[in-house]
């Protein structure tokens, strides 16, 4: 199947190094410490953190650091064909695991003992690169809650088809059975914290790839930056200040 | 409403009617409480809240279990009586909870109907007896689901000696009882649920069916005009 027409075009009409639409809004779930809304084209995802608070488990309590948790959940209606079971299947436990360990690795967990804080993410519409919105919405969520954090922590995937590299795979494209490199990037510590990849791909290629997602994690840092700031203005200026 | 958030979403596809009920679509009603809602919800902890509210949609939505007087209109979905209908799968997820989920999700599911399409299906002719008729399923046509009979849901808290609508959690967390009635356009009570241990003088039940009555009237014209003004947004776009 073809995957970039000859004159370069994708299936959604996007060139190869084009990133799908980002919108993300702060503040959605009003009960929750810090909430986000994330959407990478047609996928939307939605992170509340709760804490930091009291380690609801003793035996889990650490004496010199926070206790980070997270669980990823799909809703039933955000693939194509319905989902039986949201939660609790191979997949969303191995992403809530990895989600975990790339926030616990930006969390300045030493400021804050012997408490816990819950990072839940809901995909509402799952249109490839859950794993990235998830990261990136998770981020907004920890800001929102005034978690102090090392950096933002921003991903992207790309991929390799056609023999071309692609920024920001959607499902039809990641269900292809091309390679699939998600990286996770910390954008002023320069430093990648996250890099899985699916499938094969010669090294000098793959260099390119990856080198193609970070490029499009700075671009969503620039983007998360901006929200942010943009959230700070109305804050002071709901204070009056 | 207010601080409560729910997404409600209907999906449908073909199946085969019961046995019992061959002239009847089937509907399905699942409720998932996220843990963004709550931090308890995570793992299993919600689902014990999730099945009561699915339970009490049911019951207040369809009908008994011989499928009589529901408030949906399962007839209209049968494509081919006895072989093929649309089942629904009407998927609910909670946000955030800042009480009386019910209600929202009574007003949830109405929106979510009243912009479900069922794609116009031709069957083929000349199938017969026992084989499955072919079906063609047209990606142009949709029938817009009759909706004006969906009743919507009112939860009436009573807390100490007065009754409150729409309550909040907080509010919620004082409730001595609470009894939640679904009403149609007509008026007509479409199911009735009674949450919580103290009892309720019957004189106290009928003054609450009649309150009910009286803010389901302006809980539904007020949701009509927002699922038009909805529907008239989305049409510009």
């Amino acid at each position: 199947m073809e995957y970039v027409s000859p004159e370069g075009l994708r299936l959604d009409g996007r060139r190869p190094m084009e990133m799908r639409q980002i919108r993300a809004e702060i503040g959605a779930v009003a009960k929750a410490d810090g909430s986000a809304v994330f959407e990478m084209g047609n996928t939307k995802v939605i992170a509340a953190v709760y804490g930091p608070r009291e380690v609801q488990n003793r035996s889990q309590q650490m004496n010199d650091k926070a206790l980070v948790r997270c669980e990823y959940s799909m809703a039933n209606f955000s693939t194509g064909d319905r989902m039986r079971k949201p939660k609790g299947d191979r997949r969303s436990t191995e992403i809530s695991l990895v989600i975990r360990q790339t926030m616990e690795a930006c969390i300045l967990t030493h400021l804050m003992p012997r408490s816990q804080i819950d990072i839940f993410v809901q995909v509402l519409q799952a249109d490839g690169g859950t794993r990235s919105a998830c990261i990136n919405a998770a981020t907004l969520a920890l800001a929102d809650a005034g978690i102090p954090l090392r950096d933002l922590v921003t991903s992207c995937s790309s991929g390799y088809l056609n023999s071309t590299p692609l920024l920001d795979l959607n499902y039809v494209e990641d269900s292809a059975g091309g390679p699939d490199v998600t990286v996770g990037f910390l954008p002023k510590l320069d430093k990648v914290t996250l890099l899985q990849m699916d499938s094969k791909l010669p090294i000098d290629i793959f260099e390119n790839v990856m080198q193609l997602a970070i490029e499009g994690c700075k671009a969503v840092a620039n983007y998360i930056r901006e929200i942010l700031l943009e959230n700070t203005k109305q804050l002071e200026y709901r204070r009056g200040l | 409403m207010g601080a409560t958030n729910v997404i409600s979403s209907v999906k449908a596809e073909l199946g085969k009617p019961s046995s019992l009920q061959p002239d009847k679509g089937k509907v399905t009603i699942y409720v998932d409480c996220s843990p963004t809602a709550e931090p308890m919800f995570e793992g299993r902890g919600g689902d014990e809240l999730s099945m009561e509210l699915s339970v009490a949609l049911q019951r207040c939505l369809l009908g008994g279990k011989s499928g009589a007087g529901a408030g949906i209109d399962l007839s209209s979905l049968i494509v081919v009586e006895g072989k093929i209908c649309w089942d629904l799968y009407i998927d609910c997820l909670v946000i955030s909870s800042d009480g009386n989920l019910l209600d929202a999700l009574g007003a949830a599911i109405k929106a979510a109907l009243s912009n479900t399409g069922i794609p116009r299906v031709n069957v083929a002719v000349g199938a017969s007896g026992d084989q499955q008729p072919e079906v063609d399923i047209s990606d142009e046509e949709f029938l817009q689901f009759d909706t004006s009979n969906i009743p919507v849901i009112v939860t009436l808290t009573k807390a100490g000696r007065h009754y409150i609508v729409d309550a909040t959690s907080e509010e919620e967390s004082q409730m001595n009882s609470a009894v939640s009635i679904s009403v149609n356009r007509k008026g007509h009570i479409c199911g009735l649920t009674k949450r919580g241990g103290a009892g309720l003088d019957p004189s106290i039940i009928l003054d609450m069916i009649s309150v009910a009555k009286h803010v389901s009237d302006q809980l539904i014209n007020k949701l009509d005009s927002e699922i038009a003004a909805a529907e008239a947004d989305e049409d510009e776009s």
